[in-house]
């Protein structure tokens, strides 16, 4: 895969021949998937609705108040991108902008000229100016107030120097340094492209949505748990199968499977393992699988452990815990073992890697040369409900803490609700903690950079940092700091025109995570969903789904 | 005369027991030893800004301070902005406004469900007393009243909505209709009142009652299985005294038939300690509401304040428990002057 998506950027890079270098890419990329031209502008007659139920409630329309998947689904219904996601791939295409060029610090977009917004405006370069403005200039008058703006503000965006509108149909992004992750943020649904004409009524967009996609909003009731999206005529793409699209949120899971099953909901997402079971097992639906761009670990907390210090211990613990036992058993089958922070599906991901194999005796060894041949003892902090990245939190927990009494370590587990293991976790409390980090832009280093980089500095020949320094990452759970990882991740990250040498850094990095072993590598998960048989060109989409634009029911 | 004064004393009364409640909620919120201000700031929050937030939300005050504050709102209805949930927005008119209607209408159907049944079969019971239908009464009422809902509720979706196919088994409605208004009458725009089977007969879509009304029937059975067990026992008990009466017999004695005997002089006065049971058990049903919300798949005040409690959402779990208990209140309040009504000495 990552063959394909360094082979893919590369195309990008270089494409100027804008549309049609663009839609070739699904064909370049080995692919005999049809999806990846949106911008055939053939439209055939909506007609149908699909229903789809979600765990929650959509909390707002507004692509810079929301960072939750339940949110972002429907609102990738609704507005576009410059570039977007090919549905189903980590791969990007054309969106809004049909061209881009960049040129050391600069990216230039040509948008498409036959966009039209919902409320019947054209497309023009200054809405994207606009929008970015509206999210992170607190400057402009209708700029979105600090408190509202999410995080993704500076996720996104945090790298811009500056976006302009070099003329209607011309955006150009500047950015602080060279920056080769920025395209694909573009991407990012926090990206989403706004009317300026709407957002200078300096009204809310919380139950309101005007944008350029294909489905427009047309019902939203009580507070987001219903919503119904009719198909856009004037879509720029291919018009929309369906002429309506429902969003429904049932919140107990063995209800929602229920509900697909036995009643009119057509599509579910937020499968747990007995869910799953259920509909694999059930007739007239159908359990759709893909490995996600998900990563779930244990990370060993440096700072806080002496013993975690050691290389050899950290290496031991990842010997001593049968992962496979765990995603078999206690995942049943619904995700792989990892070997990386780099899921398979990212590029940059370094397929030389195994997991490691699961060799008591080595682990024995490993303790004896570190000198803890007695063993020792900590605490491991978890979470109780499932995440996306580690589905049954507790009883993983109690397959480490039997395996590792096995190796003469003992474990206390320590139950916390998700938003006091955030804060316990963030704090550095934690001795080790299962965690988990879903892509953003499907880019190596937002893997990387978050999970693994401390942020800052590490005192010399020292390769931990203290979470209460100042400017640490606190998503970095390890502590960890690398000097060479770090240089890795550093310069990869400015390498705009050589995608091949950009993996390779990334390669190496992974490598050297690896070895050095700061977390015990869990699991890559797998997405989920459950899809009556009358649905078809439905498609798991890790990341900028769901692409319900090309699902029809029959 | 008297009764008003009735009325107007027990309104009165209510005043501090809302107190009361309002202060048990606030201190036990307080006390548990969570951080809101840590709360809100979300994941990867400095201290500063922790500490900012802390102070324009007046968490640093005294907590006398911040109790008289908390006091004062929720008098006003204002119960504070939601931390988690919906962060930012008011707790009652962007989240609880909403659910209350959907968590009267359930306990509502419960309770007609529990009363349709459970009177006439009490009465039955009574009449026919030591027979084989008494027997089946009083077993299945036993029976009714040691179910949990979390077992039945899945036992009936899984007969009615798996196997028969022939009621669905969540939501309050078909996905396909999305109940808005606001309604017209006589030229007047009026506002809908969130009660789905009211809603949609408002409307005039008499599909959609019926499906409203077909979402509605396992989890009213469910709800109100328990109330109905109960009430049967009470009506049964309480009918078999009655007939014990003298005046039962002086009836009797001046020739009346047993059916007018039992139905008019019989059942009224039985009555009475069984409307007292239906009573609380109106405010058990709110209780049951959290449990039949979550396995119907139906968002009401119990969904929300389960999610409220997981996520950390102090001033939606606070709103919450405090709507409940003012529904309690309110309704024991109409329990105590039906009473009244039905038994004038109750006012002395």
């Amino acid at each position: 895969m990552d063959v394909d998506g360094n082979h893919s950027r590369r195309s990008f890079l270089k494409a100027t021949g804008g549309t049609i270098a663009a839609v070739s890419l699904a064909g370049c990329s080995g692919s005999t998937d049809e999806s990846g031209g949106t911008d055939g502008g053939s439209s055939g007659e909506a007609s149908g609705t699909i229903n789809y139920a979600r765990g929650a409630a959509t909390k707002s329309l507004d692509l810079h108040k929301i960072d939750d998947g339940e949110s972002v689904k429907v609102t990738n219904q609704i507005y576009d991108k410059l570039v977007q996601f090919v549905p189903g791939k980590n791969e990007i295409e054309a969106g809004l902008a049909t061209e881009w060029e960049t040129e050391g610090k600069t990216i230039t977009l040509t948008l498409r000229e036959d966009v039209t917004f919902h409320n019947g405006e054209d497309l023009t370069a200054s809405d994207f100016v606009a929008t970015y403005k509206r999210f992170t200039d607190p400057e402009y008058e209708y700029y979105i107030g600090e408190e509202d703006a999410t995080s993704y503000a500076g996720n996104t965006f945090g790298e811009v120097e500056s976006v302009e509108a070099t003329d209607e149909t011309t955006v150009t992004i500047t950015t602080k340094k060279k920056f080769a992750p920025m395209l694909r943020n573009l991407a990012v649904f926090a990206a989403g492209v706004m009317s300026e004409k709407e957002i200078e009524t300096g009204e809310q967009f919380d139950s309101t949505a005007v944008g350029t996609g294909p489905f427009t909003l047309d019902a939203w009731q009580n507070e987001g748990e219903k919503i119904r999206l009719k198909a856009n005529p004037d879509y720029w793409g291919e018009t929309p199968k369906s002429e309506f699209v429902i969003f429904l949120a049932v919140g107990e899971n063995s209800t929602r499977v229920s509900k697909l099953t036995s009643e009119d909901i057509h599509i579910i997402d937020g499968i747990d393992a007995e869910g799953a079971d259920r509909i694999d097992k059930a007739d007239g639906v159908e359990l759709v699988q893909k490995t996600g761009l998900v990563t779930g670990y244990m990370a060993m907390n440096l700072e806080k452990r002496e013993e975690f210090r050691n290389t050899k211990v950290r290496q031991a613990l990842n010997y001593a815990v049968d992962t496979k036992a765990i995603v078999d058993s206690i995942f049943r089958g619904f995700a792989s073992q990892s070997s990386q922070a780099v899921p398979p599906a990212v590029p940059g991901h370094n397929e030389d890697l195994d997991p490691y194999p699961y060799d008591q005796q080595q682990a024995t060894s490993l303790l004896e040369e570190a000198g803890f041949g007695d063993g020792f003892d900590f605490t491991l902090t978890t979470f109780t409900n499932p995440r996306p990245y580690i589905p049954s939190p507790s009883q993983a927990a109690q397959k480490v803490r039997t395996d590792l009494k096995e190796v003469g370590i003992n474990v206390t587990i320590e139950k916390k609700s998700w938003n006091d293991f955030l804060n316990y976790t963030i704090a550095g409390k934690h001795d080790a903690c299962f965690l988990g980090w879903n892509a953003d832009n499907g880019d190596p280093d937002n893997f990387l950079r978050p999970l693994l980089h401390p942020g800052i500095e590490s005192p010399d020949g020292q390769d931990w940092a203290s979470f209460s320094a100042e400017g640490y990452n606190v998503y970095n759970a390890s502590g960890w700091a690398n000097q060479e990882f770090m240089q890795k991740v550093e310069e990869a990250q400015t390498i705009i025109d050589d995608d091949d040498a950009r993996m390779k850094l990334y390669n190496e990095a992974n490598q050297i995570s690896h070895d050095e072993a700061p977390w015990v590598f869990l699991d890559h998960a797998d997405e989920l969903r459950g899809v009556k048989d009358a649905v078809s060109g439905f498609k798991i989409a890790p990341v900028g789904g769901p692409f319900l634009d090309l699902v029809s029911v029959e | 005369m008297a009764s008003k004064w009735f009325v107007i004393k027990r309104l009165l009364l209510l005043i501090p027991v809302l107190i009361g409640i309002s202060t048990v909620v606030f201190a036990i919120l307080h006390l548990g030893g969570n951080d809101p201000a840590a709360v809100m700031a979300g994941q990867g929050a400095s201290q500063e800004q922790i500490e900012t937030i802390r102070s324009e939300l007046g968490f640093d005050d005294p907590i006398w301070v911040q109790y008289t504050r908390f006091l004062s709102d929720v008098s006003q209805f204002d119960f504070g902005e939601s931390y988690v949930l919906k962060p930012g927005q008011p707790v009652w008119g962007s989240i609880l406004a909403d659910k209350l209607p959907v968590t009267i209408e359930l306990a509502i159907y419960g309770q007609l469900f529990g009363v349709m049944l459970g009177v006439p079969l009490g009465v039955l019971s009574a009449i026919k007393q030591n027979s084989l239908t008494d027997h089946i009464t009083r077993i299945g009422a036993l029976a009714g009243i040691s179910v949990p809902i979390f077992w039945s509720g899945p036992l009936l979706i899984i007969l009615f909505a798996n196997i028969l196919g022939v009621l669905p088994a969540s939501s309050r409605i078909d996905t396909q209709y999305f109940i808005e208004g606001p309604w017209a009458f006589f030229g007047h725009e009026l506002p809908l009142t969130g009660l789905m089977t009211i809603d949609t007969l408002l409307l005039g879509n008499i599909d959609a009652f019926v499906s409203a009304v077909e979402h509605l029937l396992l989890p009213a059975a469910v709800m109100g299985i328990y109330s109905m067990a109960l009430i049967s026992r009470m009506m049964r008990s309480s009918m078999l005294e009655v007939v014990r009466q003298d005046y039962i017999r002086t009836a009797r004695a001046k020739g009346q038939g047993q059916k007018i005997t039992m139905l008019k002089h019989g059942l009224k006065n039985a009555f009475i300690p069984v409307i007292t049971v239906i009573g609380i058990q109106f405010g058990t049903m709110l209780g049951g509401a959290v449990l039949t919300e979550t396995v119907f798949g139906i968002s009401g005040l119990g969904v929300i304040l389960v999610n409220a409690i997981q996520a950390g959402d102090y001033p939606v779990v606070q709103a919450a428990v405090l709507v409940f208990a003012m529904l309690f209140t309110l309704v024991n309040l109409t329990v105590d002057i039906t009473y009244s009504y039905l038994d004038p000495r109750i006012q002395q």
